[in-house]
């Protein structure tokens, strides 16, 4: 079964509030609850205090060289 | 220590056994489904949420000695689980089911020792539904997508469940159990089987009623 049409999320997380969010990889899966349990499972290598899921489709582009 | 205490300790010695067994067993049934789950996110989901009840399985244990009772070995070796449970999941469904009923029912009792007077499993309650949370999260998208593409797929979810429902609903004992009702009387527990039952139905017939699947739970 072909994913290509399924929503692909960016992951974003960091492990102390002072330090900014750090592009951490990307969970594909139509549901969202189904992605921030998927995120959570897949990216827990290091103490996260925070997590968050974009989806790559409302990404907007500023610069593109 | 009176009577009364005695039928209160007796009834959570089971019932924290029974929990700790059926986590255990949970967890193996969860790992198995870790290499062929039907995608690699979900594959990676089904690993957490085995390691995370056979994390529960390990901490609960030891509760029991704190209730005076010796336990033959440290190890997970998944005791009396529920006969639905006690073998490999045949099918991505009777995971789904497992998680929506068995998991729903094991956490709903969990979440009603959160108070307990029994302290050591209070703090293990508070610890455990924390991560319950992410699997009921897990539960309820999947039986969303189950519900969305209906057919086949569907008429096998809701026959798990009813399987899983036959007894699973039964775990938690009958509603007028003397041992339970003490129990609550001690603080140990804040709620009977029947509410517990009770819950979880509500909880189960409200999800699949909310996509137009009817549960005769």
């Amino acid at each position: 079964m072909s994913r290509a049409d399924e929503t692909v999320w960016e992951v974003f997380a960091r492990k102390e509030y002072e330090e900014p969010l750090h592009h951490v990889g990307t969970v594909t899966e139509d549901d969202e609850d189904l992605a921030i349990v998927c995120a959570r499972a897949i990216y827990d290598e290091q103490p996260w205090i925070h997590m968050i899921l974009v989806p790559r489709n409302q990404i907007r582009e500023v610069i593109r060289a | 220590m009176s009577a009364t205490t005695d039928a209160a300790t007796a009834s959570m010695i089971a019932l924290i056994g029974s929990l700790a067994d059926n986590k255990s067993a949970l967890g193996r049934r969860y790992g198995e489904w870790a290499v062929s789950a039907p995608t690699i996110e979900s594959a990676v989901a089904a690993a957490a949420m085995a390691q995370d009840e056979l994390g529960h399985a390990r901490s609960t244990y030891p509760v029991l000695a704190k209730l005076g009772v010796a336990r033959d070995e440290d190890g997970l070796d998944a005791g009396h689980p529920m006969a639905v449970i006690a073998q490999e999941l045949p099918d991505w469904a009777s995971f789904i089911a497992a998680n929506l009923v068995v998991d729903g029912i094991l956490t709903t009792f969990v979440a009603a020792t959160r108070e307990s007077s029994i302290e050591p499993l209070a703090q293990r309650a508070r610890k455990i539904l924390q991560e319950e949370g992410a699997h009921r999260r897990h539960a309820e998208a999947w039986a969303r997508r189950f519900a969305g593409h209906g057919g086949p797929d569907l008429e096998l979810l809701q026959r798990r469940i009813h399987e899983m429902w036959a007894e699973a609903s039964g775990w938690p004992g009958p509603d007028d159990d003397p041992g339970f009702a003490a129990a609550i009387d001690q603080g140990m527990v804040s709620e009977g089987p029947g509410a517990i039952r009770s819950r979880v139905r509500d909880w189960l017939t409200g999800l699949m009623g909310s996509h137009g699947v009817e549960l005769a739970l």
